[in-house]
C-alpha cells in the first residue's frame, strides 16, 4: 500500500525552513525509504524533495537519483517536464495569476500586466530581494470567481487590476518600503 | 465505523440517517432546522469556513438551540460566485454572500423568529427581485441533477450520509448478487459515454478491457481527474462534494472488468479534492467497502491517489498512464490502446470523474431510466462549468440535447451588464467558439462536432463584445505552446508557427495570406500529431476563423480590433469604438482646460458634424468608457455639444485647410446623395484638394439628418450651419437632381473621375400583407419626410406605429407632437430587444406613448370607405434563437392570442432599404443590396464607391465613418502611392497637463437637462437641452481616466 500524499508526509512534524542541509537530507532519505518499494513513485519523491528544500537543485536531484538507484538523466527529465517542479529558489511569497479561460476573458491579462510592471519581473521570475515569485497558473477551477490570484495559500477572487497593488502590499514585510523591489 | 459485510448492514445505516438526510429538501419533514453551508474551493476562498464557525458559535450561544439546529458542511450547490452560501431547510431558503457578521441576524430572525432575512436571499441579477426559495430560482429550476443529485446536500466527509442516499448499494448489489457480465451489460444498455470529452461508449470500453488478456493477470481502473481544461471545474466539484460516488463507480468498474486496483490521477492544483478523496478512501477501507474482500464477496478492490505535477498533456490517457508510472507524461501512439496495454502494460480502463460519478446511480436507478434522459445518441446529463460574461456562473447539470442558448439565457440568466452575446467557448483548448447564429445548437456529442466544436469535459465560457476573438485564439495557442510536450514536431513547431502569426496579426503586422496559412498549418497539425492534444490544438484558431473571420480581416487590413483588446491597435477604448474614429480623449481633455476651439478642431479632424453627433450620436464611446467601471461613463456627448457651441463661433467652425496639389493629382468626384455619408466623403475629398460635386434629389442638403431625424432631436438651423461650413470649403452641389431622371449614372461616370453612391434608405419595407395601400396607412420614413418638409402639420385620432427601431420611435413621438390623441407602438419582440436607442425609448415612454411588445400585426382592418380602422394583431411568445442571437418571436397559441387595436393612422416602420433602380449596371448581393468591398468600399465598377445606407442601414456615426473611408479609398485608387499617411489618421495625443500618478477625481457624472414632458409634447423644441455651464463641462471632462495616456507622452500611434 502506498504511503499516501507526499506533500503531507514531507511537512508532517517538519519545520523545513529551520533545518540545516544535513537535517534536510536525513529527512529526505527517511521519506524516500517509504516510497522506495512503490513502483512509479519518482514524481512523489520529487514532491517530497521540493517540499523539504524549497526547490530542486542539481545536488538534490543527484541525491534522489543515487538514493533510489535510478539514472540521473531520468530524474532530471521528469523534474524538467512538470511545471510544478522548480529548479530555481522561489521567493518568500509566490503570486500566481490564473490565466485560465474564464479569468482571461474577465481581465486576468490586465492583472498580469500590472504585476509585471509593479514587481518589475516577468512570470517565472523572482524579485531581487527574494520576496516575490510571479507565476502563471492555468485554471485553478475557481472560474466562477474570475479573475483570481493566488498569493501563497490564499485565493483572491474577482481581483481588479487597479486593486492588485493593495494585495501585494499586504504580503510584503512591514519593514520593506513598498517600492523597494520595483 | 463498523465493517459492512452485507446489504443489511448498509440498509441499517441508511434507515438510521435517511430521515435526516432525505428531509433536506423544500418542505422536508424534519424536527430540526438544517443549515447547509457550502464548503468547496469556491466558497472556501470566499470565506465560508469563518461563516461556519460563526454559525456554530452563534447556535451554541443560545441555550437549547443546538438540539434544534444542525449545521452541515456540504459540497457545491453550483452557484459559486454567490458564495459563501447556505441553505436553510425545511423552507429551502438560499442565503448568499454571507459574512460572519450576517450570522447573528440569520439565527435571530430566521431560526428563532421564523422570518426570512430577505436582504440576504438570492437576488435575480436582471430584475433585482428577491427569490428566497432555492427551487424557485431559474438557475436551479431548469437543471436536471443526476450525477450531482446529492451534491450540496450531503456532507462529503461523512460516509454515512452518502450511504443514507443509497450510496454503495449499487456496489454491494453488484458484487454480492450480480455477475460482472451483467453489470457490464447494464452500463452498455444505459448508453453512457465518456464525459471527458471524446464520448467513447463507456460500456464498450469496459468490455474491451474485460476481454483483454493480461500478461500477469493484473488489470487497472484509472480515474482521470487531471481536469486541465482551463475554465472547467466540474470534476473538482464532484470530487470535493461527492467523493464516494467516484470511488463506488470505480469499484463497480473494477468488478465488471476484473481489476483489483484503481488509481485516481488528480491534478495538484486541487488540494481540497485530494484531501477529501484520501479521507473518503480511508473511510471506505475502514468500512470494508474498499479493500481485499468487499462485504465478504471475495472481490477486492483498492484505490490510490496519484498527484499530477502540472502538465496539461497528462489529461491524454497514454500520457496520464506514463505519469502514473512516474515517468515524463509523454503520450504514446495508439494502438495499443490502454484497454489492452495500459498501466504497467496491463489492460486498463481510463474514464474521467464524471463518468464514474454516474455509474452508481445508473445501476441503482436502472439503465432504462437513465437512457430516457438525453437524445438518441447522447444519453443522460452533462455537467458544465458555466463561466465568463454570464449573469449566473457556476456548475450546471443539464439533460443532453438542451440548446446552448437555453443554458446561457435560461440558466445563466443572459449576458452580464446586458451587453451583447458574442461567442461561447466550449470544450476548452480542444474545442471551438460558437457564435450567435448557433445558439440553437443542441448540446450533444454529434451536434457540437458538426459545428466545429466538441463537448469536451464541460467548460463553457461565455463571451461578450469585449472579447477579441483573435486575441482569444492567440491565448489558446500560447497555452498549447506551453503545454505541448514536444515529442512530435507538428504540435511542437506547428503551433509555435501559428502563435507567431497570431502575434503578428494582433500587433498590427498582419498581412495578406495569414489567414490561409493559419488554416493550412492547422489542418496539417490536426492530421499529423501523435496525440489528442496536438490533433485538437488548432481547433480554437480554426473555429474562430470559421465563425469570426471578419475580425481577423479587420486586424489584418484595417489594423482594427473592434473589441478594443489588442493593445497595439487600440489608442483608447472610446476612440476605438467610435465608427468615425474621433479622437475622444483629445477633445475631452482640451475641453477640460476650457480650450474649446482646439477641442472642436480635434473633433473636426475626423468628423465634420460635431453638433449632430453632440445631439443624436449613438455614443459607442460612452458604452466602452472605462470610467463606467468606477461610476458612470464620461458624458462625452454633452462635452462635445458644449465645446461646439463655444468653439464654433456663431456656427463658423475652424475647418481644416484644403490641400494644395499639383493639377494632375486633383480629381473630379461626383457624390450621389447629400446626407451624412455623402457630405462627409465630400468634406474629406475636398480636404485632399479634389473637386467635389454633390448631387441631391431633394430641394435641400442633409438627407436623413434633415428629413429622418425630427427637429426636437436636432434642429434644422444647426444642420444648416454644419452643412454651410462644408460647402464653404469649396464643395459644389446641385439640388433637385435625381439620378436616372435628370442625369444618368453613365453621364456622371463620364464627367467625373470617381463616383460615390451615398443615397439613403428612403424606401420603407412593406409588411407584405393586404390593405397596405389603404387610406391612413403610410411608411414611417415617408411620414417623417412629410413632416420635416413642412407638408404635414397636424394629425388627429389614434396612431399605431409598427416597428422597434429608431424610425418607429421617431414616428411615434412626431405623431404625438402633431396632435394625435393616442399613440401606440406595436413591436413583435420585447422592449429590451428593440434596436432603437434606450434613451429614446425611455423618453417616449415618459411622453405617455405605450409600447405593446410581443405584438405582431396580422391584418390591416379597413372600413367600407377604404380607410384604415385598426389592426388585428397576433400576440407572440419568445422561442428559439435567430441569427441575431435574439429569441425569435412566434405566435402564441390559443384564442387569447388575437387582439384588435383601433386606429385612424397606421405607420409602418419595420425597416428601410435603398432604391437602386438608377444603377442597373452595378452588381447586387443576393439580398438586393449593392455589392461593395468591405475594405475599399468599391462597387463592381472600380470607379464607383458606395457609402452609408447602401452598405447596410447605417446610423449617423457609421455613415460619417464610411464617408472618411471612401475618401481615403478614392485617393489611394486615383493617386496610387502619393499620400503615404493621411494626416487625420495619425492619432495625436493632446498637449494637456496630466499627472499619471494622481488619483482620479471621485465625483459622478454631470446631469443633463431635459425639457419637461408637458413643455415638449405639443411642439418640436429640443428635448435634450444638454449641459450649458462652462464649469460643469470642464469638471465633467476631468473625469476622463486618460486611457490614451502612454508612458512616453506625445507618442503617436499610426493607423494608415
Amino acid at each position: 500500500m502506498a504511503p499516501g500524499n507526499p506533500l503531507k508526509i514531507a511537512t508532517q512534524g517538519c519545520n523545513c525552513e529551520e533545518m540545516t542541509e544535513d537535517q534536510k537530507y536525513a529527512r529526505l532519505d527517511e521519506i524516500l525509504d517509504l516510497y522506495r518499494s512503490e513502483p512509479g513513485s519518482l514524481i512523489n519523491c520529487l514532491y517530497v524533495a521540493q517540499t523539504i528544500f524549497g526547490y530542486l537543485s542539481d545536488a538534490v536531484l543527484k541525491h534522489v537519483a543515487e538514493y533510489l538507484d535510478v539514472p540521473a538523466a531520468r530524474v532530471a527529465g521528469v523534474a524538467s517536464f512538470y511545471s510544478y517542479f522548480t529548479r530555481q529558489p522561489r521567493g518568500k511569497h509566490v503570486i500566481k495569476v490564473c490565466l485560465g479561460t474564464a479569468c482571461y476573458v474577465r481581465g486576468g491579462k490586465q492583472i498580469m500586466e500590472t504585476l509585471v510592471r509593479d514587481l518589475g519581473i516577468k512570470a517565472g521570475e523572482t524579485t531581487p530581494d527574494g520576496e516575490f515569485t510571479l507565476a502563471v497558473v492555468r485554471c485553478v477551477g475557481a472560474c466562477a470567481l474570475a479573475p483570481v490570484v493566488l498569493a501563497d495559500e490564499d485565493t483572491h477572487r474577482r481581483v481588479r487590476a487597479a486593486r492588485i497593488s493593495d494585495i501585494i502590499a499586504a504580503y510584503r514585510k512591514p519593514s520593506t518600503p513598498v517600492r523597494e523591489a520595483v | 465505523m463498523s465493517r459492512i459485510t452485507s446489504a443489511d448492514d448498509l440498509r441499517r445505516i441508511r434507515e438510521d440517517l435517511a430521515a435526516e438526510v432525505l428531509s433536506r429538501r423544500v418542505g422536508g419533514d424534519s424536527p430540526w432546522f438544517q443549515i447547509l453551508v457550502c464548503g468547496e474551493t469556491g466558497c472556501v476562498s470566499s470565506g465560508c469556513l469563518a461563516v461556519q464557525t460563526a454559525l456554530k458559535e452563534e447556535i451554541a450561544r443560545h441555550a437549547g438551540l443546538a438540539d434544534r439546529v444542525r449545521v452541515v458542511q456540504t459540497g457545491c450547490i453550483g452557484s459559486c460566485e454567490l458564495g459563501p452560501v447556505a441553505v436553510v431547510y425545511p423552507e429551502g431558503i438560499l442565503y448568499t454572500e454571507l459574512t460572519p457578521a450576517d450570522i447573528p441576524t440569520i439565527v435571530e430572525r430566521h431560526v428563532l423568529g421564523g422570518e426570512i432575512v430577505t436582504e440576504k436571499v438570492y437576488a435575480d441579477p436582471t430584475t433585482g427581485e428577491r427569490i428566497p426559495v432555492i427551487d424557485d430560482i431559474p438557475f436551479f429550476k431548469r437543471q436536471v441533477k443526476f450525477a450531482r443529485k446529492w451534491a450540496g446536500i450531503i456532507d462529503p466527509e461523512n460516509l454515512d450520509e452518502y450511504i443514507a442516499t443509497g450510496g454503495y448499494e449499487a456496489l454491494l448489489d453488484a458484487v454480492l448478487d450480480q455477475s460482472p457480465e451483467h453489470v457490464l451489460q447494464q452500463i452498455k444498455d444505459s448508453g453512457l459515454r465518456g464525459r471527458g470529452g471524446g464520448g467513447f461508449p463507456t460500456g464498450v470500453k469496459w468490455e474491451l478491457t474485460a476481454r483483454a488478456a493480461s500478461k500477469d493477470g493484473r488489470k487497472f481502473v484509472v480515474c482521470n481527474a487531471d481536469e486541465g481544461d482551463p475554465g472547467a471545474f466540474m470534476d473538482r466539484s464532484q470530487l470535493e462534494g461527492l467523493p464516494h460516488s467516484v470511488l463506488e463507480g470505480m469499484a463497480i468498474c473494477g468488478y465488471a472488468v476484473g481489476a483489483s486496483h484503481g488509481y485516481i490521477y488528480c491534478r495538484a492544483e486541487y488540494p481540497l479534492a485530494i484531501d477529501r478523496l484520501e479521507l473518503a478512501i480511508a473511510q471506505a477501507r475502514e468500512a470494508g467497502l474498499l479493500g481485499p474482500d468487499i462485504a465478504g464477496s471475495g472481490f477486492g478492490f483498492d484505490i490510490e491517489v496519484r498527484m499530477g505535477a502540472g502538465a496539461f498533456v497528462c489529461g491524454e490517457e497514454t500520457a496520464l498512464i506514463a505519469s502514473i508510472e512516474g515517468k515524463r507524461g509523454e503520450p504514446m501512439p495508439k494502438p495499443p490502446f490502454p484497454a489492452n496495454e495500459g498501466v504497467w502494460g496491463c489492460p486498463t480502463v481510463v474514464n474521467n470523474v464524471e463518468t464514474y460519478g454516474n455509474v452508481p446511480r445508473i445501476l441503482s436507478e436502472g439503465a432504462t431510466a437513465y437512457a430516457r434522459l438525453g437524445t438518441d445518441t447522447s444519453k443522460g446529463t452533462k455537467i458544465f462549468a458555466l463561466a465568463g460574461a454570464v449573469k449566473n456562473v457556476g456548475l450546471v447539470e443539464v439533460p443532453m440535447g438542451i440548446t446552448l442558448g437555453d443554458i446561457i439565457y435560461d440558466i445563466g440568466g443572459g449576458i452580464l451588464d446586458d451587453k451583447e452575446f458574442k461567442a461561447a467557448q466550449i470544450g476548452g483548448p480542444s474545442g471551438g467558439c460558437l457564435p450567435r447564429h448557433l445558439l440553437n445548437v443542441k448540446v450533444d456529442y454529434e451536434s457540437l462536432k458538426e459545428v466545429g466544436a466538441m463537448m469536451g469535459s464541460g467548460g463553457l465560457i461565455v463571451m461578450n463584445e469585449d472579447t477579441c476573438m483573435v486575441d482569444l485564439a492567440k491565448y489558446f495557442m500560447e497555452f498549447i505552446q506551453e503545454e505541448s510536450c514536444g515529442k512530435c514536431p507538428p504540435c511542437r513547431i506547428g503551433t509555435r508557427r501559428m502563435l507567431q502569426i497570431l502575434e503578428r496579426i494582433t500587433s498590427g503586422r498582419g498581412r495578406d495570406g495569414d489567414i490561409e496559412e493559419l488554416i493550412a498549418l492547422g489542418e496539417d497539425i490536426r492530421r499529423t500529431s501523435v496525440c489528442g492534444l496536438g490533433q485538437t490544438a488548432p481547433n480554437p484558431v480554426l473555429s474562430t476563423i470559421a465563425n469570426f473571420r471578419e475580425e481577423y480581416e479587420e486586424h489584418i487590413h484595417l489594423k482594427k480590433c473592434r473589441a478594443g483588446v489588442c493593445g497595439d491597435l487600440v489608442y483608447a477604448p472610446c476612440q476605438n469604438a467610435c465608427p468615425a474614429g474621433v479622437n475622444v480623449p483629445a477633445f475631452v481633455n482640451l475641453a477640460a482646460e476650457g480650450r474649446y476651439r482646439e477641442a472642436l478642431e480635434a473633433h473636426l479632424d475626423r468628423n465634420p458634424f460635431p453638433m449632430a453627433c453632440g445631439m443624436v450620436c449613438t455614443h459607442s464611446c460612452e458604452d466602452k468608457c472605462r470610467r463606467a467601471s468606477m461610476d458612470a461613463p464620461v458624458a462625452v456627448r454633452e462635452i462635445k455639444r458644449f465645446m461646439t457651441q463655444m468653439g464654433g463661433h456663431n456656427g463658423a467652425y475652424p475647418m481644416p485647410p484644403v490641400m494644395k496639389r499639383p493639377g494632375d493629382e486633383v480629381k473630379s468626384i461626383g457624390i450621389i446623395g447629400g446626407g451624412p455619408a455623402g457630405l462627409t466623403a465630400a468634406y474629406f475629398l475636398r480636404r485632399l484638394g479634389h473637386s467635389v460635386m454633390v448631387y441631391e434629389m431633394q430641394d435641400e442638403l442633409g438627407g436623413m439628418m434633415r428629413y429622418g431625424i425630427p427637429e426636437y432631436r436636432y434642429p434644422k438651423d444647426v444642420l444648416d450651419q454644419e452643412i454651410r461650413n462644408i460647402l464653404d470649403m469649396g464643395v459644389g452641389h446641385r439640388l433637385n437632381c435625381r439620378i436616372g431622371r435628370d442625369v444618368t449614372l453613365a453621364e456622371l461616370r463620364k464627367k467625373h473621375d470617381g463616383i460615390v453612391v451615398a443615397i439613403g434608405g428612403w424606401r420603407g419595407v412593406s409588411l407584405g400583407i393586404a390593405n397596405e395601400d389603404a387610406d391612413g396607412v403610410q411608411a414611417g420614413i415617408d411620414f417623417l419626410w412629410l413632416v420635416a418638409h413642412g407638408d404635414l402639420k397636424r394629425l388627429r385620432g389614434k396612431v399605431i406605429v409598427i416597428g422597434g427601431g429608431n424610425t418607429a420611435i421617431d414616428c411615434a413621438r412626431t405623431a404625438l407632437r402633431l396632435g394625435a390623441s393616442d399613440v401606440m407602438v406595436a413591436y413583435r419582440r420585447t422592449i429590451d430587444q428593440m434596436p432603437a436607442e434606450e434613451e429614446e425609448i425611455a423618453e417616449l415612454l415618459d411622453e405617455g406613448i405605450t409600447i405593446k411588445e410581443l405584438t405582431d400585426i396580422d391584418e390591416i382592418l379597413v372600413d367600407d370607405r377604404g380607410c384604415v380602422r385598426g389592426i388585428r394583431a397576433r400576440m407572440q411568445e419568445l422561442g428559439n434563437f435567430d441569427s441575431s442571437g435574439r429569441r425569435r418571436p412566434q405566435p402564441r397559441a390559443g384564442a387569447d392570442g388575437e387582439v384588435v387595436f383601433e386606429c385612424e393612422h397606421l405607420l409602418t416602420a419595420i425597416s428601410q432599404n435603398v432604391d437602386l433602380e438608377f444603377a442597373p449596371e452595378l452588381a447586387l448581393n443576393r439580398n438586393g443590396t449593392l455589392k461593395i468591398d468591405r475594405y475599399t468600399f468599391q462597387t463592381s465598377d472600380p470607379r464607383i464607391w458606395g457609402s452609408g445606407d447602401v452598405l447596410s442601414l447605417a446610423n449617423l456615426p457609421v455613415a460619417i465613418g464610411h464617408g472618411e473611408e471612401v475618401a481615403v479609398s478614392i485617393e489611394r485608387t486615383l493617386n496610387p502611392d502619393v499620400i503615404k499617411s493621411f494626416p487625420w489618421r495619425v492619432v495625436k495625443s493632446p498637449d494637456v497637463a496630466y499627472d499619471p500618478d494622481a488619483e482620479p477625481v471621485t465625483y459622478g457624472r454631470v446631469q443633463t437637462e431635459y425639457s419637461s414632458v408637458q413643455d415638449r409634447i405639443t411642439n418640436f423644441l429640443l428635448v435634450n437641452r444638454g449641459v450649458n455651464w462652462d464649469e460643469a463641462i470642464r469638471k465633467e471632462a476631468r473625469r476622463c481616466l486618460r486611457c490614451d495616456y502612454r508612458e512616453a507622452c506625445n507618442e503617436e500611434s499610426v493607423r494608415s
